[in-house]
């Protein structure tokens, strides 16, 4: 009964898709739209009703997977649309297929949901934290609910990174998702020593660099609150390895901005904001902090705002490409980052709940270009942005009357 | 391990504030085994932004029925017992390991605490079904907490202790262990875990005890099986079923932890089912 309601809903958004499309406004921003004539004909002659648009309804249904299935002609439309996404463009590239991604530490090293994800169809993969040595991790327990996401204190648990190069690396390399390892460290020495063999490993795609965790209790400044140190971390792991370097900034700062832009100009290829916010929770009884190591990290819906604020506010000061992290749960999650400065995003906490979140996040980003008649998601990138004032003015004064 | 839609077919409060729900799910009913569990999916509506892990209590391949039973601890579970028969719920399993009976076992003791029955439930019927002799321990707070036994299978000796005396033996249900270990194969406990770190104590003196003699034959020169693999467990005396608050339940985001003598072990994925010697207790 409700597969069966499912199925219309998903034809009506394909219908009106269709059908904006074969009326086609030329360029509402700007862009020349694209023709697809095939897609014109199909929706002409199978004479499908035009609908009220019904948004964002194929996610919002229990559990009911997503089953869109386009004929050939409307097939041939989605896949003309570009959802490509180049991640470090002045470094070597890192092209992704898709700009959804999984976020670091919910998707294991890529493995573990093989049997109910097509791991490939994600755009890329950022693995768990990964250190020097192997790490134990905190005490358990390590995780619990909290209104809107989630705690978590796992304590970079992690088989190190030679035993993840060997476990992994042949596993990665057979794949065509690609892999970003996640490298976490105690010292400037600590991430450099990974990235370094981590580099030209077959099978590593590119780097990202967790300078914010908040989870080891080490008690020391974290690299990720302290402008300097984030610089000098991003720099030296620049000059130790070719790898794309993302560096994961951390929300648990006053001004987010001057951080983000030493990073930049210590040679990041990318920036992923965000990381958790650091949060606790209090044991059934009363008499002690419910997580094992007292403090967790806070992720899933319920950070979404702070992470829109910061892609909003790094996206101004920063010129390469943000990809933001923080309570994805449907499209318009996404096109909400992609409108504040994102290129691309990442999904976390909501996988535990929908593990097929990634995948059908990109089909739908697909639909939605089509629907909006765009070839590629491009245009949709920081519209929410504020307009650029200065030089202009004085443009404008020369044609003023 | 697979995504099914579930759907609910009965739904009933069995004991205060304890469900029995009964779900059509064939998957699950003929591809599961005892100790394994499914993770749930909440209302996204509600906020609960994770699943939630349930044993499997009972299956019914004939009918594809599978059951669970839980305790309304908080929203998660408030959620489900509000939910309508009819309805399809998104559930991930089966996950996990099952716990493993040694084929030369005859006698199985079972101990349950409270929820802990839901742990160790279905292996009551496995094991009957295969011609073995099963009885079950049982512990709970008071006698209206105690699970019916109306709700077990016939051919079990069911044997039920209150903390207030109020039915059956007067303490812990880890007192009746003595009477039973003697007689018992092997032993499957789930429940708090103060009472498995009590059943691994008293599981690890049992052989000098009773000077009961290895399973088996003397064969393959003393070939170990390695810790945490299902042979193991099978040789195990004693095995336990234990939970943590969990995430992802498939390994990834390693929050399930408990500690085991050789490091953090997943729940979901090295168990919840452990050899009680996988297991680092806080006695020991």
């Amino acid at each position: 009964m409700k597969a069966k309601k499912k199925v219309v809903i998903v034809g009506d958004v394909r219908v009106s898709a269709l059908k904006q499309n074969s009326k086609h406004k030329p360029a509402s921003k700007g862009r020349s739209g694209p023709a697809v004539p095939a897609t014109t004909a199909t929706a002409g002659a199978t004479g499908l009703r035009p609908r009220v648009e019904t948004g964002n309804t194929a996610i919002a249904d229990l559990g009911t997977p997503f089953v869109a299935q386009p004929t050939l002609a409307e097939r041939a439309a989605l896949d003309r649309i570009d959802l490509a996404v180049d991640l470090a463009p002045d470094h070597g590239g890192l092209v992704l297929r898709s700009p959804i991604l999984v976020a670091s530490g919910t998707f294991g090293y890529g493995v573990e949901y093989g049997e109910v994800v097509d791991v490939q169809r994600i755009g890329a993969i950022c693995c768990k934290g990964t250190t020097r040595r192997p790490r134990a991790g905190n005490p358990p327990p390590r995780v619990t609910e909290t209104p809107g996401g989630m705690l978590n204190s796992i304590g970079l648990q992690n088989p190190g990174v030679d035993a993840v190069i060997d476990k992994y690396g042949p596993i990665w390399q057979g794949w065509q998702v690609p892999v970003i390892v996640n490298v976490a460290g105690e010292s400037i020495e600590d991430y450099v020593e990974v990235a370094r063999r981590l580099d030209g490993v077959p099978g590593v795609a590119g780097i990202e660099l967790n300078i914010s965790c908040p989870n080891v209790g080490k008690g020391g400044l974290q690299f990720a609150i302290d402008r300097d140190a984030a610089r000098a971390v991003t720099a030296a792991v620049r000059r130790a390895t070719d790898l794309p370097l993302l560096v994961k900034l951390s929300p648990n700062v006053a001004d987010v901005r001057p951080i983000a832009k030493a990073i930049e100009d210590a040679g990041a290829d990318a920036i992923c904001a965000i990381n958790t916010l650091s949060g606790l929770a209090v044991s059934a009884d009363r008499t002690h902090a419910f997580l094992g190591n007292t403090y967790g990290g806070l992720s899933g819906p319920a950070i979404k705002p702070v992470a829109l604020r910061i892609v909003y506010e790094v996206a101004q000061v920063v010129s390469i490409p943000i990809v933001a992290i923080g309570g994805v749960t449907n499209l318009d999650d996404v096109l909400d980052f992609l409108a504040c400065g994102a290129v691309a995003v990442q999904v976390g906490t909501a996988i535990f709940a929908d593990p097929e979140l990634p995948v059908r996040l990109g089909d739908e980003l697909r639909a939605d270009c089509l629907r909006r008649g765009l070839t590629s998601y491009h245009p949709l990138i920081g519209t929410a942005l504020p307009k650029r004032t200065g030089a202009p003015s004085a443009k404008g004064a020369e044609y003023r009357p | 391990m697979r995504l099914v839609a579930a759907e609910l077919v009965e739904s009933r409060q069995i004991l205060p504030g304890q469900w029995l729900q009964s779900f059509h799910a064939p998957e699950l009913a003929s591809g599961s085994r005892a100790g394994q569990f499914v993770h749930v999916r909440t209302g996204d509506y509600s906020g609960l932004v994770l699943r939630r892990p349930f044993s499997i209590n009972t299956t019914d391949a004939a009918t594809g029925i599978i059951t669970l039973h839980f305790r309304t601890v908080g929203r998660g579970t408030e959620w489900l017992t509000r939910v309508r028969e009819g309805e399809r719920l998104d559930m991930l399993g089966p996950l996990g390991k099952p716990f493993e009976v040694d084929s030369r076992s005859r006698h199985l003791l079972l101990v349950a605490g409270g929820l802990g029955m839901a742990g160790v439930r279905m292996l009551a019927d496995e094991a009957i079904r295969d011609g073995r002799q099963v009885t079950i321990l049982f512990g709970a707070l008071s006698a209206n907490h105690v699970y019916p036994s109306t709700l077990l299978p016939d051919e079990v000796e069911y044997v039920v202790a209150t903390d207030d005396g109020s039915m059956g033996h007067h303490g812990y249900v880890t007192e009746l262990v003595s009477e039973y270990e003697a007689w018992a194969d092997q032993a499957f406990a789930c429940g708090p875990h103060p009472m498995l770190a009590r059943l691994a104590q008293l599981a690890a003196g049992r052989r000098e005890r009773l000077g009961v003699a290895k399973l088996g034959r003397k064969r393959g020169g003393g070939k170990v099986d390695p810790l945490g693999s299902a042979a193991a467990r099978r040789k195990a005396f004693l095995q336990v079923s234990m939970e943590q608050t969990m995430g992802c339940a498939v390994g990834a985001c390693l929050g399930c932890t408990v500690m085991g003598v050789e490091g953090p072990l997943r729940v979901c994925r090295e168990g919840p089912v452990f050899a009680s010697d996988e297991i680092a207790w806080p006695d020991r």
